[in-house]
């Protein structure tokens, strides 16, 4: 049974191993043709990534893509690709700077208020795309990236002059922003959370406490998929509509359930950058909802693995800075590394789940020949 | 699933080309010039041992406009002052550039941001570094929390052009090029906080201090914050053909990457009728900057000089008179102007020499409203 | 001269040796059956005998030359053609058209010659006296027509080695004879026949020699006159075949299931379940007849909730259910054993214990609240494996590794031991193998013994007749007779089925 056990962990570690041992041997090649010298390239990213200041922005950087993936993860367990995790973040992040602003409430409060305010849009715009497609039979992908456009260049461009902080333009033009969220609408640092284990943080670098959320919204993830009915619903629904259907789940209501929660753990996205500015600016971090997918993949929508690959994007992102500026090789090999671990990781996992299927098969056809099952 | 599974990766693999696409082609490499105080007879006292580290906005070199003329300024700077630089630039989504100016900070004397986006991270990083001198181009620089702008600190500098000084040359040459009477201006994105407004406003005020009765149809491709209106050049080329058939024989752009679209649209539409269309450039020289084979469609081009500010920027630090806070570069010290290559506004280059001299007399006050 | 022989064929899928050390001798011009359970390596066999599979060892003689068969298209190339069990027709085609697809008589210009097409059609149908309608469209014909279209597809590719893969499944007695009388004249005209099939009276009836496999082995060659069906089905399972059968009646006066006056409109309102009366009581095993497309598959998705009625109601322990959620019936004891079990009883990815749970998660001990229960899952999972004979190493191998017997008695003893007391059965035997087919039976009528109602819809004729305590024929989306199963043969049945015995007036 032990030996088994082993065989079966073996198998589930072999497929992110290996993806990760190609992805560094292909970005090598790539470095070396290029002209670069990857172990001194790889040198400088371990390097500034073992420095406290780093990780703190590693983490920064996951927290919202670990958000991301987990609202894309959770339109995948439903077989659903909800791409407007874009436009959903986006919304949500922009009427929960402007009604932030418009309330004053005591500090926790006004922190849940801005929270749920952005859960309810992201949630709202996402199950509307959710209905279109039960009821009207419109793609989700189709709906989403409409939906995204409408974001993007209607709602939010609209909103940003409607509600731009009066007055606060710079004479050159800097700066058009929302009115900024009083103190007690934003989340606090966490750094001392990190200083208890560490030394303090320096260089003015904050880690958001939005991280704290993110690990909740994980956890409650892992929860609701694995261990309640709901969650079953929803995978069984996912994974076979017609046969779920027949067993008491309606898929026209697990696909607007879905959308809507994809939508809501969406609308938490933007929030890292609210909770530490305080108001949407001009320029607000875009892409992340793309990015969510890809690390949504990587992490077999897995709550734990999806944190993983969060952090592997977040570490590549923030090495992309200093392989530049240490002259070490261009921004590019860190965008060419993602892919390569993407397409690496997926092959890999097909590899690996076609092994365990073969395995799983022939102990089945073993079981049949040995006769009938022995009461265990 | 296993098909979806795979059209998602085409998706995302398509995701990642692209972003590699959108930067630049050559390596990112240090320019680190090894001959000290080379050819150029600059004697400063300190050269050589200032560093600078750029860092430019999404996309870096081989934006034929902003990024561009920041990287000849800095290395109009090696050559003449003899300083040693690197450069970066940001994730395509945008979300280092904090890290990136920390980074720079951590290795450079200097370092210099390109573009207004940069504003907030260089003021929060300026913060941190009170040793490292900050400069950003096209923002002031000032921190209007207060009753009073002021400066974010002392090493913060804020490096910004009389663009509506510029625009209103270019406004003034088309007026007297223009045949039919009718121009046109194409803005990337409307309402930054007027950023690009002012082009307009110049470029309109020139055209009419040359014919008050002249015809301008203008138009923006995108409102804040869809910033897309900067690199949209199929959209841009759409609205300056339907302002080319419209009777507008000159169409100036101050819509960045977009501006390739205008060029195209001026090709083919010249091509179309047999008549000569134009278009006028920003930022940089963009018949040199352009693809050669739209280069003679491109009448003039406003030059906002990036590679001024900086190199300007970086000898006031070694100069010892940085001031905090905003430098407006304008016609006075050939911060902004007019492109020349091609030769087609050779003919009317006295008028424009006059008109330079007004402004910088301060006899014509060029609106920053339109 | 023998037309095929093949020697020490052997192939090996992971974990099963599908064909081990096969060897067939057929000879020219006859009809050869080749018998077994599912998954006796029938279906293996004639793919590498058509060229689809390769096999690992053996060698192949067609005709006396050994050949490497590496394609269906050098197959036909041979001389060899097959007839699959799903027709490969298009509805929209003319039958002569879906005769020359892909064979097209060609003139200049890339033009079809369709004359030479249908000279050459009507010359193989007078050869091998087969009658059909060349300008028919495929979908306006019956079952029995289409097959018959796919034998002329095949000889029109000059076969004269025709491999029919299971022929009479889909077919009803009557088109049944029909078939059988096609086959001899082809056999008449030449042609070779390769017979597949396990229904034994059918081989009886029709071979000239006999073939039976077991477990990828072949365990003897016979002829039809030498052995009985009792001798032949224990060549294949090595025990007697076994019969369904109800036994004593248990039927009760209770109602448990009590259709009224359901009607059920496809697009365009056309009624494809029509003025549905009929109830089921505890105890009671009621059997539905039918051609399948008659309104079977509508009327089982009314009653089970994934589609709605537009008229009429259904009663399930004495209340209105008509318009209940899928899960409420479910809830209130509504049992049901899918037709298509891929599609529509498991999640093949998942667990097993995850499978034993589907279609019962809010209940007990499944689920506790909104909270799942994994021991709860697990423990019924395992009294599923043991209790119903599920063969698997354990209950944490996803579905897709089990065969299609174990899956369907792993679906049947989810259904069961969630204690129904009604059961949709639809089609529970479909596809998988006798000894399987067996234990379903079996438990079955255990479980009516105790009180549940069964509504059983079904294509095998025998298993109708032998498990239920009344038959109703469903013709056009009617209930078109109510039969008894002890006084009525597969044949008059299927004379019901097909409307015939109604229109000569019979009761």
């Amino acid at each position: 049974m032990t030996e088994r056990l082993t065989h079966r962990l073996m198998l589930a570690s072999a497929a992110p191993v290996a993806a990760v041992v190609i992805a560094v041997v292909l970005s090598s090649i790539v470095l070396l043709i290029s002209g670069s010298n990857p172990l001194a390239a790889y040198a400088d990213m371990v390097q500034h990534a073992s420095k406290l200041e780093t990780q703190v922005d590693i983490l920064n950087r996951a927290t919202p893509l670990y958000l991301s993936g987990v609202a894309a993860a959770i339109g995948f367990r439903m077989n659903l690709f909800n791409i407007g995790v874009e436009g959903q973040y986006l919304l949500a992040f922009i009427v929960a700077a402007h009604l932030g602003a418009q309330v004053e409430l005591a500090s926790v409060l006004h922190v849940a208020f801005i929270l749920v305010v952005a859960m309810a849009v992201g949630g709202a715009f996402s199950g509307a795309a959710g209905v279109l497609k039960v009821t009207r039979g419109v793609n989700e992908v189709i709906s989403t990236i409409m939906l995204n456009a409408v974001v993007i260049s209607g709602l939010a461009a609209w909103w940003i002059v409607e509600w731009q902080a009066g007055g606060e333009i710079s004479a050159t033009g800097g700066r058009v922003g929302t009115e900024p969220i009083a103190e007690s609408g934003l989340l606090p640092d966490i750094n001392s959370w990190l200083e208890v284990f560490t030394r303090e943080v320096g260089l003015g670098k904050k880690l958001t406490g939005m991280m704290l959320v993110a690990v909740a919204v994980g956890v409650v993830y892992h929860v609701i998929l694995n261990r309640t009915v709901f969650g079953f619903d929803l995978r069984s629904s996912g994974a076979n509509p017609t046969a779920s259907h027949v067993g008491g789940v309606s898929p026209k209501r697990m696909v607007v359930i879905a959308m809507t929660l994809s939508g809501m753990v969406a609308g938490l996205v933007g929030m890292t950058e609210l909770m530490n500015t305080g108001y949407y600016p001009s320029n607000p971090i875009s892409l992340l909802g793309f990015t969510g997918i890809a690390v949504a993949l990587l992490g077999r929508n897995h709550p734990a693995g999806v944190a993983v690959a969060a952090l592997i994007f977040g570490f590549l992102d923030v090495s992309s800075g200093i392989l530049q500026i240490s002259g070490a090789a261009s921004r590019e090999i860190v965008e060419i590394m993602k892919g390569v671990i993407i397409l690496t990781a997926v092959i890999a996992y097909e590899v690996v789940r076609r092994i365990r299927e073969r395995e799983e098969a022939a102990a089945a056809a073993a079981a049949m020949a040995a006769g009938p099952a022995e009461a265990s | 699933m296993h098909k979806r599974l795979f059209s998602l990766l085409a998706i995302l693999l398509s995701f990642a080309l692209l972003a590699t696409a959108c930067g630049d082609d050559e390596e990112a490499e240090t320019v680190a010039e090894p001959e000290p105080a080379a050819a150029e007879p600059e004697p400063e006292d300190e050269m050589a041992d200032i560093s600078v580290g750029l860092v430019f906005d999404i996309g870096g070199r081989g934006d034929q406009s902003f990024n561009d003329s920041a990287a000849a300024g800095i290395e109009r700077a090696v050559a003449e002052l003899g300083i040693t630089f690197t450069e970066a630039s940001p994730e395509p989504d945008g979300s280092n550039r904090g890290e990136l100016l920390q980074l720079a900070a951590s290795a450079h004397d200097i370092v210099i941001g390109v573009g207004f986006l940069f504003e907030g991270d260089a003021a929060a990083v300026g913060a941190e570094n009170p040793d490292t001198m900050f400069g950003v181009v096209d923002s002031a620089m000032l921190d209007f929390s207060g009753d009073t702008p002021t400066p974010f600190g002392d090493n913060i500098a804020g490096l910004v052009f009389a663009e509506h000084e510029g625009s209103f040359l270019v406004g003034a040459a088309a007026a007297l090029k223009s045949e039919t009477g009718k121009i046109g201006f194409i803005g990337g994105v409307a309402n930054v906080g007027g950023l690009i407004e002012r082009f307009e406003a110049g470029f309109n005020a020139g055209a009419r201090a040359v014919n008050p009765d002249i015809e301008i149809i203008g138009d923006y491709i995108t409102e804040a914050p869809d910033f897309d209106g900067f690199n949209a050049p199929d959209r841009a080329k759409e609205i300056a053909l339907a302002m080319y058939e419209e009777g507008a024989d000159i169409v100036y752009h101050a819509a960045g990457g977009s501006g390739a679209g205008l060029f195209q649209a001026a090709l083919e539409q010249s091509d179309a009728t047999g008549s000569k269309v134009w278009a006028i450039g920003v930022d940089s020289d963009q018949y040199h900057t352009a693809d050669a084979g739209v280069r003679d469609h491109i009448l003039t081009s406003m030059l906002k000089r990036v590679d001024v500010s900086i190199f300007e920027m970086i000898r006031s630090v070694i100069e010892g008179t940085m001031q905090p806070g905003p430098t407006t570069y304008d016609l006075s010290v050939d911060g902004v102007g007019y492109s020349t290559s091609g030769g087609f506004i050779d003919d009317i280059a006295d008028q424009l020499d006059a008109f330079k001299a007004q402004i910088v007399s301060g006899d014509i006050a060029v609106p920053t409203e339109p | 001269m023998l037309a095929i022989e093949l020697t020490g064929i052997t192939k090996r899928f992971p974990g099963v040796v599908a064909n081990d050390d096969i060897n067939l001798e057929v000879a020219e011009g006859e009809i050869h059956a080749i018998c077994g359970e599912n998954g006796a390596g029938k279906s293996t066999l004639m793919k590498i005998l058509y060229g689809m599979q390769p096999p690992d060892s053996g060698t192949i003689r067609i005709q006396g030359e050994e050949v490497e068969l590496h394609s269906p298209a050098q197959a036909i190339e041979l001389g060899i053609g097959m007839v699959h069990q799903h027709f490969m027709l298009a509805d929209q085609f003319t039958v002569l058209e879906n005769v020359i697809l892909g064979a097209e008589p060609m003139r200049s210009l890339g033009r079809i010659d369709f004359d030479a097409g249908r000279e050459h059609l009507d010359e193989v149908g007078r050869a091998y006296g087969l009658d059909i309608n060349a300008d028919d469209l495929v979908e306006s014909l019956e079952v029995g027509e289409r097959q018959r279209v796919e034998i002329i597809k095949v000889l029109y590719r000059g076969a004269e080695i025709l491999i029919l893969d299971e022929p009479t499944a889909v077919l009803v007695p009557q088109e049944v004879d029909e078939l059988f009388r096609n086959i001899r004249e082809l056999k008449a005209s030449g042609a070779t026949i390769l017979f597949i099939d396990h229904k034994l009276d059918e081989v009886l009836e029709i071979a000239d020699t006999i073939t039976v496999l077991r477990q990828g082995r072949t365990v003897g060659t016979v002829k039809p006159d030498q052995v009985t069906a009792h001798d032949l089905a224990e060549m294949m399972i090595g025990s007697e075949l076994p019969v369904p059968d109800a036994g004593e009646s248990t039927v009760t006066e209770e109602v448990a299931l009590e259709l009224s006056g359901l009607r059920v409109a496809a697009e365009g309102d056309r009624a494809v379940v029509d003025d549905v009366s009929l109830s089921v009581h505890r105890g009671e095993i009621v059997g539905i007849a039918g051609v399948e497309g008659n309104g079977q598959a509508e009327l089982v998705n009314a009653i089970i909730g994934i589609q709605d009625p537009d008229q009429g109601t259904i009663t399930l322990l004495g209340r209105d259910i008509t318009h209940v959620s899928v899960r409420h019936r479910r809830e209130m004891g509504l049992g049901y054993v899918p037709q298509d079990r891929h599609r529509d009883g498991l999640l093949l990815g998942f667990t097993l214990w995850e499978n034993a749970a589907l279609g019962h998660q809010t209940e007990a001990p499944y689920s506790r609240g909104p909270w799942l229960s994994r021991p709860g899952m697990r423990g019924r999972a395992n009294r599923i494996k043991d209790e119903f004979d599920v063969r698997t190493p354990n209950i944490e191998v996803s579905a897709h590794a089990l065969s299609g017997g174990n899956q369907q008695k792993l679906i049947l003893g989810r259904e069961m031991v969630a204690g129904p007391a009604v059961l949709i059965a639809n089609h529970p035997t479909r596809g998988i193998d006798v000894g399987a087919q067996a234990a379903v039976w079996d438990d079955i009528r255990e479980a009516r013994s105790r009180g549940l109602a069964t509504l059983l819809v079904s294509a095998d004729l025998d298993e109708l007749i032998g498990l239920s305590d009344t038959i109703v024929v469903m013709l056009r989306g009617r209930l078109v007779a109510r039969l008894d199963p002890n006084d009525i043969t597969p044949r008059d049945l299927g004379a019901y089925m097909t409307g015939a015995a109604l229109e000569a007036g019979a009761p």
